[in-house]
């Protein structure tokens, strides 16, 4: 199932004191995150996509077809809210098959065990609701919307209530499975590292309209605006690929530069790390020290915050962002157009992101 | 022994003993006020006046008469009185508040009050009376239109509140998932719901069962087992109603404790 294309045509919807758009935007066979704060109109856009609320103006347009008008159930929409919503009558393996049709008993146990296999929870088929944990719950919600091949999928925030060690989890295999199903995806959060895990692309959505929409990379590096830096404030995202992965320690390439985390990736895979600002040490000279990443890099920004400076690098590949306080700014003289050491622990980066 | 003593003496742990002191004979005074007639029944019954009774054809008629009609009423209070509350609970329309009022009339008027409404609709000299070639009073199917009428608050405000319970994100769910709203309903919303429209299903029964003041005022005959105590005791005293009486009561027991068991059932429902 490829080649499957949204497009939302000037839609508008108005509410008292609130109004959506006129929101134009077409999301192609990729995660798109919708990223924005509470109150924006994220909820909104998933909800006229998916028909529960009707737009005043304007066209949702699906696969070449126009659904402005359909009913919920004739769009071929799948939409998976901040809670499961499994229904609690209904055991695993009849929650998945509730939306099929016409599949006949063994096909459809068949079709179920496949969905089930690819989502690692085949244990499950014959549990209760009340027995599951929250990220199991989660997991069937994904395959009971999968099971209804839908055409564009629309995921509410649905690892908001897990714990977090769960949420790290769920949106590397979420991503993993989504990008193997091959249909558009709007994601909506408002958490950044969220966006890092799944994102091919990313919206900006605020005051009920689009602000910015691109590329991943190009998003998080332009910081176009003061609500983009608002949201994208916190971690530098790496992203690379797998040249050597053993005993724990993995290398990965971002275009000339090599960059050592901890974890055993598989060679040639893609991996996208997590690095703290504050993780990051300064050095103006290549010194030895135990931090396994060292990388020659130019200040193109410094940005002062009170006592703490923010040292903005880059590399022909990597933009960094350092955080550092101003009297060691001062100390080591750093100024704008500097060459300097960027330093920092293989045990620093967090993975949030592994494509094979 | 030194603890139990300053446990004993702090204020809280008097003013609770208090508390429950007087709770505890309050409510005791309730149950014994609600059970004791029920109870003296045993001390005023003589078997063999029970026996008596229950082989008179009058008794076993009016019962097996109030059996069906009761089931009857029940059930198309059911067809009409669900999708009444379904669309009280999900649809807001201007006049609901109204609609809400109309549903619990029978429940605050008094019944010999309500028959006389009814008897002015089904009269033999009402318009509905002279337009149709049946019997609407004095039969058994002015006995089920009192029923009916009596007994669909009871059904129609459980199934409500039921309704309003279930969260309609399940059903956007079962939407999204390909479902009509009629499948919605019957595959999701019903199923969910179904503990409590019980109830409702059950207080209308027994509420039916029961009736007396609507049921004479549009049906006196065919006897119904209220019409047959209240007629036992009019001609015998009290000692002649008590076999039926006992017999009225050992069926609302039955019903009632099927109550609980789905009363017991829904409060052990995961909450979401």
């Amino acid at each position: 199932m490829t080649g499957l294309e949204l497009e939302l045509v000037r839609l508008t919807k108005k509410f008292p004191g609130f109004t959506l758009g006129p929101l134009d935007l077409k999301v192609e066979d990729e995660i798109l995150v919708m990223v924005g704060l509470t109150g924006s109109g994220k909820t909104t856009v998933l909800n006229l996509i998916s028909g529960i609320i009707r737009p005043d103006n304007g066209s949702v347009i699906l696969d070449g077809s126009e659904i402005t008008h359909l009913t919920i159930e004739s769009r071929k929409v799948g939409y998976s809210f901040q809670t499961p919503f499994l229904f609690p009558h209904l055991n695993v393996y009849e929650n998945i098959i509730f939306g099929l049709k016409k599949r006949d008993e063994q096909a459809k146990k068949i079709y179920v065990k496949k969905l089930l296999d690819d989502m690692e929870i085949s244990h499950l088929c014959n549990r209760k609701i009340q027995g599951l944990s929250g990220g199991e719950m989660q997991k069937v919600s994904l395959v009971r919307m999968l099971a209804v091949e839908p055409k564009i999928i629309l995921m509410d925030e649905p690892l908001a209530h897990l714990d977090i060690p769960t949420r790290r989890k769920l949106r590397i295999e979420f991503r993993r499975v989504l990008r193997r199903y091959g249909v558009p995806v709007i994601y909506v959060t408002h958490l950044e590292d969220e966006v890092y895990s799944l994102a091919d692309s990313v919206a900006i959505l605020s005051h009920g309209k689009i602000e910015n929409k691109g590329k991943l990379e190009a998003i998080v590096s332009s910081h176009s605006s003061h609500f983009v830096s608002e949201i994208f404030v916190g971690a530098n995202y790496i992203e690379g690929k797998v040249i050597e992965s053993k005993d724990g320690i993995t290398i990965i390439e971002v275009g000339s530069d090599l960059v050592e985390t901890l974890g055993d990736y598989s060679t040639g895979s893609r991996i996208g790390l997590l690095l703290r600002p504050e993780d990051v040490f300064l050095s103006k000279d290549a010194v030895k020290t135990s931090a396994r990443n060292v990388i020659r890099a130019q200040v193109i920004k410094l940005v002062r915050q009170v006592s703490l400076t923010d040292v903005y690098l880059q590399t022909d590949y990597l933009h960094l962002r350092a955080k550092i306080t101003e009297k060691a700014r001062n100390d080591l003289g750093i100024k704008m157009g500097d060459q300097i050491y960027a330093m920092f622990k293989a045990i620093s980066p967090q993975i949030v992101r592994e494509d094979s | 022994m030194k603890d139990r003593n300053l446990t004993k003496n702090t204020p809280g742990r008097l003013k609770r003993s208090r508390f429950d002191m007087i709770f505890l004979v309050l409510a005791g005074a309730m149950v014994a006020y609600v059970s004791y007639p029920i109870v003296n029944i045993f001390t005023l019954l003589k078997p063999t006046t029970f026996l008596e009774s229950m082989v008179r054809s009058e008794v076993a008629n009016a019962f097996i008469l109030s059996l069906i009609t009761a089931t009857i009423s029940t059930l198309l209070v059911a067809i009409f009185g669900i999708p009444l509350a379904y669309f009280l609970a999900r649809i807001h329309f201007k006049g609901k508040f109204l609609v809400r009022l109309i549903v619990i009339v029978p429940l605050v008027l008094p019944p010999l009050a309500s028959g006389a409404l009814l008897l002015g609709i089904f009269g033999p000299h009402s318009m509905l009376g002279k337009a149709f070639p049946l019997e609407f009073t004095q039969s058994v199917l002015g006995v089920i239109i009192a029923q009916t009428y009596v007994a669909s608050p009871f059904m129609i405000l459980a199934s409500q509140a039921s309704f309003e319970s279930v969260d309609e994100s399940y059903e956007k769910v079962a939407r999204i998932l390909g479902k009509n709203r009629l499948e919605t309903f019957l595959h999701v919303t019903l199923p969910l719901a179904k503990t409590g429209i019980l109830v409702g299903f059950i207080m209308a029964w027994v509420r039916s069962v029961g009736e007396l003041g609507a049921t004479m005022m549009m049906a006196y005959n065919p006897h119904t087992i209220s019409i047959q105590v209240f007629e036992d005791n009019a001609v015998g005293g009290l000692s002649n109603a008590l076999p039926t009486i006992l017999l009225v009561i050992v069926l609302s027991m039955i019903a009632l404790a099927i109550f609980y068991i789905l009363r017991k059932e829904e409060a052990l429902k995961p909450i979401w």
